[in-house]
């Protein structure tokens, strides 16, 4: 049976993840051709393309990393094909280069970028309001609240930026992306064949005699479209209060269910704008004008309150705005946060919180998981190099290396930094680093980082941490894969070979669950200098679970010899291990049977899965 | 029952144990009711052993909880059960495990847990509306260790505070679930139920 996310049929209605209301907007639109990185809170938006593109009629690929896929996205739309590609907020940065380029270039296919952005930091780095790249780069935003709107946005986003040529943000927050709700199918396109690429130097080649017309023309690009943004039907007006009430985003949902809890609907008057750049400049002066105070609800920075603050600025109004200040700058907002700005607004007392007091109870940190591979190359370059060395971390499950006992990620900056950055400590101060990158993010930045040190002589240790697939998002393919969910992979780029090719020439792959292998490599390779690299190679055992169907056959247990001393427990921080009456005990249905546990005391045993 | 019932949940377990399943599913049968459904998630960094917390709402537009909204609060794991409590309205109903899932840190002997009754001297203070069970258990009654999450879920239909029933839970089961896992969600569902009248 055909997945239901391709229907052509209409009317029905399922329950879905915004992000998968996401792929079925796409495809109602005619999508053609689909590019991403995966990052949390995107992932499952081409983690679905993926998986359905079996029957789909589009092309989808996972790019190595934001910027290539941003790219291929470009040559898709130049090429005519209704174009999507997928990231999380700070793979923008990875892609700006191009998208600032592309916004003049233009997207005769349409083009939406996703973005989803991460307010409160669930997964990610940092906070950063994506909003702001649309207003450098030149393009228009719209902004779900619901699965609904996700669906129905990702395809009214795709027509628009075909019909105005545009290249359109498509901008969430990992709450959208991670709701479920109800979606109403619209009737799917087919795409058929993309029209093709015609040539055109002056339009599509940005030399300075070409670009400088060009940012004419998208500034005239971004007035119509602010003609389309007055009459938007995503941008709406409810309520008849004094006071006005201007929201964006998830916010409007927010906004909505207070006035609901409060009873205040009837004092206040609500302009929603889920298309909310470029402004609605008259649509918000009217509004501006009809209200007597003014509260902007908008998680993170004050994009929308700066703008009317503009607004009513060039148009000598005196109107009192309130935003940041009456809400906060960081994070994501609630119901109740919400709702008390407005009573506060409205000169309201607050709504009373939950006064319930606890304990302190135990954190429950995400961990390595039982089995995890990283463990064991972090248990060998500590014993081996303890706190002497600084350790360049990078972005992955591994980072989670920062944890005691394994202790082993001193930095991180951002995707491949590990190598540069790690290069730069061990220039400037000459001390010993140990950086490590897994295999995704090899591929995705750690190959020009490589190029970098040999070129300039760094004095690295750079350890990749290779389980053979991109496990922190949810396991997607990468370039060096051998198997995926939905077949092989049909051109398998080998690390060693892609690392001596730019010029290391001291390499040694190892299983890090062989610990006395991996500690003579680690032992070697600690008293050379230069850029020196080990690959520690072991597939991550979800993935091996779940694509090579595979489970180890044995499982680890303590002898009844064991003396309590806890070094298994105390050093690996296995979460399969535990402490019983005075013992150490292995849980047998977490234990995933990596055996490096049996080479850190004598006293764990192994035995048969089930016996 | 109101044409439109405004009732929050808020969901709390251990990343691995089936928390996002059960929130699905049970997202599923409010929407099969006819009713108006918001679900929302939180997993991000959770890897296997982290918390994920997840929310059902009916009623509402927003996908998120903030403290001393939930109507309900449903709790896979004793500890994050009282973890969440600040979420529970006062007086509002909570199904939880009471079986244990210990942190690394008290895995570790670093650290130690509040014992159940230490969980339920914290619950008494915020509510009397409260159903514990030992749900891992009858999940594997049932037999399978992974459908606890469904007894718990079927004594939440059956507390009588939702605007539907046991019954409707059920309907989801056989519309939503995998043939071959049906006959023992179904049996967990029921014994769930049963376990709430006992």
């Amino acid at each position: 049976m055909a997945n239901p996310l391709l229907t052509e049929k209409s009317g029905d209605t399922h329950l879905l993840l915004g992000n998968e209301a996401i792929v079925r907007g796409a495809i109602e639109a005619g999508i053609q051709v689909v590019s991403c990185y995966p990052g949390t809170p995107s992932s499952e938006v081409p983690d679905t393309f993926y998986r359905i593109s079996p029957e789909g009629k589009y092309y989808f690929e996972y790019s190595v990393n934001e910027k290539v896929a941003l790219e291929v996205a470009s040559g898709a739309t130049l090429a005519g094909a209704m174009s999507m590609c997928t990231m999380k907020h700070v793979g923008v940065n990875v892609a700006a280069d191009p998208l600032m380029t592309l916004c003049y270039v233009g997207a005769p296919g349409g083009l939406v970028l996703l973005s989803a952005d991460d307010p409160g930091c669930h997964s990610s780095q940092n906070e950063q309001d994506n909003r702001i790249y649309a207003r450098l780069a030149g393009m228009p935003i719209l902004e779900p609240a619901t699965a609904q709107e996700a669906k129905d946005m990702a395809r009214d986003g795709l027509r628009l930026s075909k019909k105005h040529g545009a290249p359109l943000l498509l901008r969430t927050t990992t709450r959208v992306n991670h709701l479920r709700g109800p979606v109403e199918f619209g009737p799917a396109s087919d795409p058929g064949k993309a029209e093709g690429f015609k040539r055109n130097p002056s339009k599509f080649v940005p030399i300075p005699a070409f670009a400088r017309p060009m940012h004419l023309a998208l500034m005239e690009r971004m007035e119509a479209l602010k003609a389309e943004a007055e009459k938007s039907e995503y941008n709406t007006l409810s309520g008849s209060g004094d006071l006005g009430i201007v929201c964006s985003g998830i916010s409007r949902a927010y906004v909505n269910d207070a006035l609901e809890n409060s009873g205040l609907t009837d004092k206040v008057t609500v302009l929603e704008l889920g298309f909310p750049y470029p402004l609605p400049e008259n649509k918000c002066l009217d509004f501006l004008k009809s209200v007597s105070k003014v509260l902007v609800v908008e998680e993170l920075e004050p994009v929308v309150e700066n703008d009317l603050r503009v607004l009513a600025q060039k148009n000598e109004l005196s109107i009192e705005i309130l935003g940041k200040g009456t809400l906060p700058q960081h994070g994501e907002f609630s119901v109740t946060l919400v709702e008390n700005a407005i009573r506060a607004t409205l000169g309201e007392p607050p709504v009373v919180e939950c006064d319930c007091t606890l304990p302190t109870l135990p954190m429950r940190p995400p961990n390595l998981c039982a089995g995890c591979p990283h463990r064991g190359t972090y248990f060998a370059a500590k014993k081996v190099f303890g706190d002497d060395a600084v350790y360049s971390s990078d972005i992955g499950c591994y980072t989670l290396g920062i944890l005691p006992p394994l202790q082993a990620a001193d930095f991180l900056i951002c995707m491949g930094s590990s190598i540069s950055a790690g290069g730069g400590v061990a220039q400037a101060s000459g001390q010993t680093v140990v950086a490590f990158i897994g295999d995704s993010t090899f591929f995705h930045s750690g190959l020009s980082g490589v190029a970098n040190a040999v070129f300039n002589s760094h004095n690295i240790l750079l350890v990749v941490l290779d389980n053979r697939t991109t496990a922190m998002t949810g396991h997607q393919p990468n370039p060096g894969v051998d198997k995926t969910v939905i077949g092989e992979n049909d051109h398998p780029l080998d690390i060693e070979t892609a690392v001596r090719g730019l010029g290391v020439t001291e390499i040694r792959t190892v299983n890090p669950f062989n610990q006395k292998k991996t500690l003579a490599a680690f032992e070697e390779l600690k008293d050379m200098s230069g850029v020196r690299v080990l690959i520690a190679k072991e597939p991550c055992p979800l993935y091996t679970r779940r694509v090579y169907k595979k489970v180890a056959p044995q499982v680890a247990y303590v002898s009844e010899t064991c003396d309590g001393r806890f070094e298994c427990l105390d050093r690996l921080a296995c979460p399969a291990m535990y402490k019983e009456g005075g013992k150490a005990a292995v849980n047998p249905i977490l234990c995933n049977g990596c055996m490096l546990c049996l080479q850190v005391c004598g006293h764990i045993k192994a035995k048969k899965r089930g016996s | 029952m109101s044409a439109n019932p405004k009732i929050r949940i808020f969901l709390t377990g251990v990343g691995g144990q089936g928390t996002l399943t059960a929130t699905t599913l049970l997202a599923k049968t409010v929407l099969a009711q006819g009713l108006d459904v918001t679900s929302g998630e939180i997993h991000g960094m959770a890897q296997r052993g982290g918390v994920v917390e997840s929310t059902v709402l009916i009623g509402c537009k927003s996908p998120k909880l903030g403290h001393g909204e939930a109507d309900i609060l449903v709790g896979f794991e004793p500890m994050e059960t009282m973890r969440a409590l600040p979420y529970l309205k006062k007086g509002g109903l909570i199904i939880s495990s009471t079986e244990f899932m210990p942190p690394l840190s008290v895995a570790m002997g670093k650290e130690e847990c509040p014992t159940i009754e230490d969980i339920k001297a914290a619950v008494a203070g915020c509510t009397d509306k409260v159903y514990f069970m030992a749900s891992q258990a009858i999940g594997l009654e049932a037999g399978a260790v992974q459908a606890g999450n469904i007894a718990i879920l079927g004594a939440l239909c059956a507390a009588g505070e939702l605007p539907f029933g046991p019954e409707a839970l059920e309907e989801a089961i056989k519309v939503n679930l995998p043939a071959k896992i049906q006959a023992v969600n179904l049996k967990a569902l029921e014994l769930g139920v049963n376990a709430l009248n006992t």
